[in-house]
């Protein structure tokens, strides 16, 4: 086939999260990389299954709904045929920022991502439209609260500073206009359901990027998205940036850019996410050394990885409090801005979150009935085989010189040390594998 | 908006970021510095400061690239500190200070209301209005000693009843309308100087809640308990762990600058977890809150740099089962203030005040499940040696509380409370953080630092120390690492501390409380200094030696036993091999006594006989000369050799008995090497002082003498620092010259204000600009021709110094020649 195991293996990490066996079989047995990306990216729109009920209302325990929101997804991510839905799900989680413990109710979030899967791969136009009146939304960005009168800027202004344009791409009368032409669009109480209020809607006259006019809220996506054909362009370039960034690697080469953005601008398709995706993996510049070591595995990423290897389920793993543990609490970034990658997550409290999940995930692959409860499956390896295997049991292949000679001397040095040795050498070099710098890169 | 009734935990998680231990950045090994980094940053460290709940951030920290190191300057001594206990959920004001002779107070919480009044004769009463909670002890003896204000009626206009609007607003603290997504104490460090405003800040938990997030800083989070942390195990499985995933930063293994950088920090906090751990040893014990109070309390006695610390205590939201819970709360509350007080560092008292805060009162009537609801107007609580206690503010009218849902008016905004400590505590600057004018409440009676007017230190707090005798030996060798006598062969490596058991051994008894240690450092491969310190201690941050490599370095030290009867030894940088002589102990008894004497000269080979030669002895009168009585028991010297001709080291010991092998100044070629010296005083009257090899000229100060008739007891302390004129403690921030720089020392370190006759002070001389000595004498007496460290021109030379103290209370410090900076740590004194 045309595409080697090297390029298949960075491909398949950075939108299925793991390398699965079986993936990797039918894979191969494509013509091209075309082909290859097609399946990958063939997730299935609108055709999301229901969510648990207890997902679909306000619960009593609004923390065990939480918690068990964060298996659920991590298990989505693991178990899915198509995961790459579930990677752009926390793409747009990151991009249309709301927050769990900022919105109040657990199950507007809940919806809010279902949106997310529906429309993962879909349009850009619409799915920005679906989150101007998305329940949660409408509560984390203010517009709930934006009335005649009294306009309230919050979302106005996070619609193009992080949205759609970036910064310097509108001016702050520009803000004011959108302000008030989303007036009025608010929720029911005490449903939250987006409903439009005529009577609070500023019906003045504004001045949005030139055109005066009596504005109304959904005309100012319209504008940005598809008939100001100026802004259009920047758009498509700040997604195609930040998407780029998501699935191969910071700062994009420029040709890049150039060459992509403005198919996407003029891609009005139902599915329009789904092409830009396409490009960008058949992109070479996505198979270049700078884009296979560009990116650090997010904590989500380490979790995901940890519970696929290792066969744990997410709810006994608690990646609840793990994942906050790593630095990236599920369904609440630290701000609108979403999360940051690569330096943003190696910090020292951050890495002794993954280091002590590392050391209990070795409690457990060691318990009865797990598969490390018997140490002699490494033990009765030469120390470079046993090296070798539990590597390539975490899906490592290979690993650095450098961290296979290190590994090598430590479990040899565990191997002359007493007393049970043979106790300790395996477990000792569970916990090593799991905190190689290979584990942890994306 | 939020539901009204979201829960105080989730509104603390609105208002909080994540943060725990930050990032590290430097070349240098585990310094004290690095310390500092360790507990510095968030567990996003660097990343974006949200404002919460509604979208706007700082970008100013968005770019985060790499990450940052921390700086921090020491405490200085008119800084104020500032510790700040969230009590969240709402406490109940009005069952925490009860106006029990108010009839209407027991008729809406009587027993058809609900039973909540708590009987006047179960109060802790206050005066003929108030009384305490009963569960309120401690703090009704800091009441008693006038350290305590009640601010009452204390709240905000228009009040809200949702924990999270009403906590952001206290947190908020900001005149004005709006959330304004920083806190008080936020803005506070935003406005202070940006090397150091990292670490003047911390919260102890996992969080940085929003009253410590400022516009472009923010608070440090530090755990509660450290000890756990990845990488501080002992266990040797673990430790073997720990060093294979150390070696995978050996080298860059060529998979990008993320891999590499992935290795490298997490050997790094591998590393850190070791290093923080001491300030959670020994282990905290208690609730989550006391342990969070030791932990604070340590983290001031470290010296840090803090100014503020934050903590929490849960659960004030009694909606149901309140008598019991309240009790519970407020003793837990009161526990945490004991156990702080008790284990902080006397000397940093007078800089400490501890206020409260909470997001609201309660409703005065019981609801109908034995609880109150939410409220609003309550009391605020600023405790400290130099608050002025007493009632503050106006106490909320009941005349407005008539029906179940009515609720008390507040009569002083809580702004008024924080822009007092602000300004009159940290330095200044409310009208802009609280963006407006407020009422200063006048509840400080004198400036941070200031002593406390009632004199000394506060009543309620005991210093673990009693008046001992002293019991000299002929010197005896504990430990020499380069030989292995006793028990080691091996130089202390780099931030390695090291305990050493002596009670119980080497001649010193099981009653021993302190010993006096000839201690001498060499073979130092790196400028370093060495602290020994009370075994079971935090280490404090003083230095007994300051050897540099080809250097011999030796210093007199007198330590405080730990429970287990050992002492600990930490060098901070290379290696370095220690060796030690006990010249005698400390233990409770009264048949010796110590007398502190004016330095007197009492043999100087340069003037007299010429210099001692190799193997050669001489007998030194001490007896009946220099203020020494005609029976002492001991003596103690200072002891100087200068100009030796070769390696040597010089032994005394009391004349008429075998000579010890040990060594009281070692040397080497060309040094003038100082010493202090306890010497046990033949039944001639005599010291015998023998050199070596090569010969040397021998100065010798007396500084005090032990006798039966003497009536001074020594109180041997943990070691503190009173003195450090390279940061401005304790005098102006200026080398020294030739006047003589006077050190008030009663009442600071833990010497008492009154009743001491002499101190025990170790000096360090730093980096003289010329060949120069220092004499300490007692204040208001002429200066003697004596010298207590000889020091060359660039040289760091500690000394231990006996110093009697003058009739002002002070001693004072002469430098010959030069300018010179000078550190003093105090480790005893003697009563009068």
């Amino acid at each position: 086939m045309a595409v080697s195991d090297d390029d298949l293996a960075h491909l398949l990490r950075r939108t299925e999260f793991v390398v699965r066996p079986e993936r990797v079989a039918y894979l191969r047995t494509l013509a091209t990389l075309a082909d290859v990306v097609d399946d990958i990216i063939n997730v299935g729109l609108n055709g999301s299954p229901a969510l648990p009920a207890n997902f679909q209302t306000e619960a009593a325990d609004g923390w065990q709904q939480y918690v068990d929101a964060c298996s659920f997804w991590i298990n989505a991510m693991i178990s899915k045929a198509r995961p790459f839905q579930e990677k752009m799900t926390l793409f747009w989680h990151g991009h249309f920022v709301s927050a769990w413990w900022d919105v109040g109710k657990g199950f507007h979030m809940m919806q809010q991502l279902q949106t997310y899967r529906d429309n993962a791969l879909g349009n850009f136009h619409d799915l920005t439209q679906k989150m101007a009146v998305d329940r949660a939304m409408l509560v984390y960005l203010s517009n709930a609260q934006n009335v005649k009168g009294s306009p309230n800027q919050n979302f106005a202004r996070e619609l193009m500073e992080l949205f759609t344009l970036g910064v310097g791409n509108y001016a702050e009368s520009d803000v004011e206009a959108s302000a008030k032409a989303w007036t009025g669009h608010n929720a029911d109480w005490p449903a939250y359901v987006y409903q439009f209020y005529p009577t609070r809607h500023d019906n003045t006259m504004k001045t949005f990027f030139g055109t005066t006019k009596n504005w109304n809220g959904p005309d100012i996506i319209d504008e940005i998205l598809v008939n100001n054909l100026a802004k259009r362009a920047i758009a498509a370039r700040y997604i195609t940036k930040k998407l780029w960034e998501f699935l191969a690697h910071p700062n994009p080469p420029v040709a890049v850019l150039d060459e992509i953005a403005p198919v996407f601008a003029a891609d009005t398709s139902p599915t329009n996410l789904m092409n830009l995706a396409r490009l960008i993996l058949n992109r070479p510049e996505f198979y270049t050394t700078t884009a296979k070591q560009g990116l650090v595995r997010t904590p989500i990423e380490y979790i995901v990885a940890l519970c696929y290897y290792s066969g744990i389920a997410p709810a006994a793993l608690g990646v609840a409090w793990r994942a906050e543990s790593t630095g990236q609490q599920m369904y609440q970034p630290p701000n609108v801005a979403g999360w940051k990658p690569n330096a943003y997550w190696l910090n020292t409290s951050a890495l002794a979150g993954r280091a002590d999940f590392a050391r209990s995930l070795t409690w457990w692959l060691r318990g009865t009935g797990r598969p490390f409860a018997d140490g002699n499956v490494i033990y009765n390896k030469t120390v470079p085989d046993a090296v070798d295997f539990v590597a390539g049991f975490f899906g490592i292949n290979p690993l650095s010189t450098t961290t296979r000679n290190a590994l090598i001397a430590a479990h040899q040095a565990e191997r002359n040390s007493t007393p049970y040795k043979n106790y300790w050498a395996p477990t000792n070099l569970l916990t090593m594998v799991m905190l190689a710098p290979e584990f942890h890169m994306a | 908006m939020l539901d009204p009734d979201i829960s105080t935990a989730d509104a603390r998680r609105l208002l909080s970021q994540p943060g725990r231990l930050g990032d590290v950045a430097g070349p240098n090994g585990w310094t004290r510095r690095k310390f500092l980094a360790a507990i510095g940053g968030g567990v996003l460290g660097g990343a974006a400061l949200g404002q919460v709940g509604s979208g706007r951030f700082g970008l100013g920290r968005l770019g985060f690239d790499m990450p940052e190191a921390f700086a921090a300057t020491p405490i200085g001594a008119h800084d104020g500190i500032v510790i700040n206990i969230v009590l969240y959920g709402g406490n109940d004001g009005l069952n925490t200070v009860v106006p029990y002779t108010n009839g209407k107070y027991y008729d809406i919480r009587g027993p058809a209301n609900g039973n909540l009044a708590i009987p006047a004769g179960q109060l802790l009463a206050l005066d003929g209005t108030f009384g305490f909670h009963p569960s309120l002890n401690y703090m009704k003896r800091l009441w008693d000693a006038g350290e305590l204000a009640i601010v009452h009626g204390v709240g905000y206009p228009n009040p809200d009843l949702s924990h999270f609007t009403s906590m952001a607003v206290w947190m908020g603290a900001h005149f004005g309308t709006g959330a304004t997504g920083t806190g008080w104490i936020g803005r506070w460090l935003d406005g202070q100087p940006a090397a150091t405003a990292d670490l003047m800040a911390a919260t102890i938990g996992s969080s940085v809640p929003l009253h410590l997030l400022g516009a472009v800083r923010r608070a440090v989070a530090v755990p509660e308990n450290g000890q756990n942390m990845f990488g501080a195990g002992t266990d040797p499985a673990d430790v073997r762990m720990f060093d294979g995933v150390r070696s995978l930063s050996a080298s860059a293994a060529g998979r990008g600058p993320w891999h590499d950088m992935f290795a490298g920090v997490l050997k790094t906090q591998l590393n850190l977890a070791i290093d923080v751990a001491p300030v959670y040893s020994p282990a905290t014990s208690g609730d989550d809150f006391t342990q969070k109070m030791t932990v604070a309390a340590r983290l001031i006695n470290a010296n840090l740099g803090f100014r503020v610390l934050d903590l929490g205590l849960d659960s004030f939201d009694t909606h149901d089962g309140q008598p019991l819970n309240h009790a519970d709360l407020l003793t837990r509350l009161d526990t945490g203030l004991a156990t702080f007080f008790s284990t902080l560092d006397p000397w940093y008292y007078s800089r400490v005040t501890v206020v409260t805060m909470s997001e609201f009162g309660r409703t005065p009537y019981s609801n109908d499940s034995s609880g109150t609801d939410h409220g609003t107007a309550n009391v605020q609580f600023v405790m400290g040696p130099n608050v002025k206690g007493g009632h503050y503010g106006q106490p909320s009218s009941f005349a407005t509380i008539n029906n179940q849902w009515d609720r008390f008016v507040m009569t002083t905004d809580f702004r008024n409370v924080l822009g007092t400590v602000i300004d009159g505590w940290m330095g200044g600057g409310a009208a802009t953080i609280l963006n407006g004018s407020f009422e200063n409440l006048g509840f400080f009676r004198t400036g941070p630092g200031d002593p406390p007017p009632t004199g000394g230190l506060p009543p309620l707090i005991s210093v673990p120390t009693s008046p001992t005798e002293f019991v000299s030996m002929n010197p005896q060798r504990l430990f020499d690492t380069r030989d292995g006598t006793g028990g080691r062969n091996g130089p202390l490596s780099a931030g390695e501390s090291w305990p050493f058991v002596i009670r119980g051994q080497y001649g010193v008894p099981a009653d021993a409380v302190a010993v006096a240690i000839n201690l001498t450092a060499v073979g130092a491969t790196a400028a370093t200094y060495v602290t020994a310190w009370p075994g079971g201690q935090t280490r404090p941050v003083t230095s007994n030696l300051n050897p540099v490599p080809g250097m011999a370095v030796p210093n007199l030290a007198i330590i405080r036993l730990g429970a287990s009867g050992d002492v600990n030894f930490f060098n901070n940088t290379g290696n370095v091999h220690l060796l030690a002589d006990v010249v005698g102990y400390f233990r409770d008894g009264t048949s010796v006594g110590m007398n502190p004497l004016a330095p007197t000269r009492l043999l100087d080979t340069r003037l007299e006989m010429g210099a001692l030669g190799g193997g050669q002895m001489l007998d030194l009168q001490v007896a009946g000369r220099g203020g020494v009585s005609g029976t002492p028991e001991a003596v103690a010297l200072n002891v100087t050799v200068t100009g030796p001709t070769a390696g040597s080291f010089l032994t005394v010991w009391p004349s008429g008995e075998p000579r010890p092998f040990a060594s009281s100044v070692n040397m080497i070629p060309g040094q003038t090497v100082p010493n202090m010296v306890l010497a046990r005083v033949g039944t001639n009257g005599k010291v015998s002082i023998y050199n070596n090899t090569g010969s040397t000229d021998v100065v010798v100060d007396v500084l005090g003498c032990f006798d039966a008739n003497a009536s001074g007891r020594y109180v041997a302390l943990s070691p503190r620092r009173v003195l450090d004129t390279r940061e401005g403690l304790g005098a102006p921030l200026a080398k020294v010259g030739q006047t003589p720089l006077s050190v008030a020392l009663l009442g600071k370190g833990g010497v008492p204000s009154s009743g001491v006759s002499g101190v025990m002070l170790n000096v360090t001389a730093v980096a003289p600009t010329v060949n120069t000595f220092i004499t300490v004498y007692p204040g208001g007496t002429d200066r003697p021709m004596a010298s207590n460290l000889n020091v060359s021109g660039g040289q760091v030379i500690p000394n231990m110094v006996l110093a009697r103290v003058g009739s002002d209370g002070t001693v004072l410090m002469f430098n010959n020649g030069g300018v010179v900076d000078l550190v003093v740590d105090v480790v005893g004194y003697f009563t009068g």
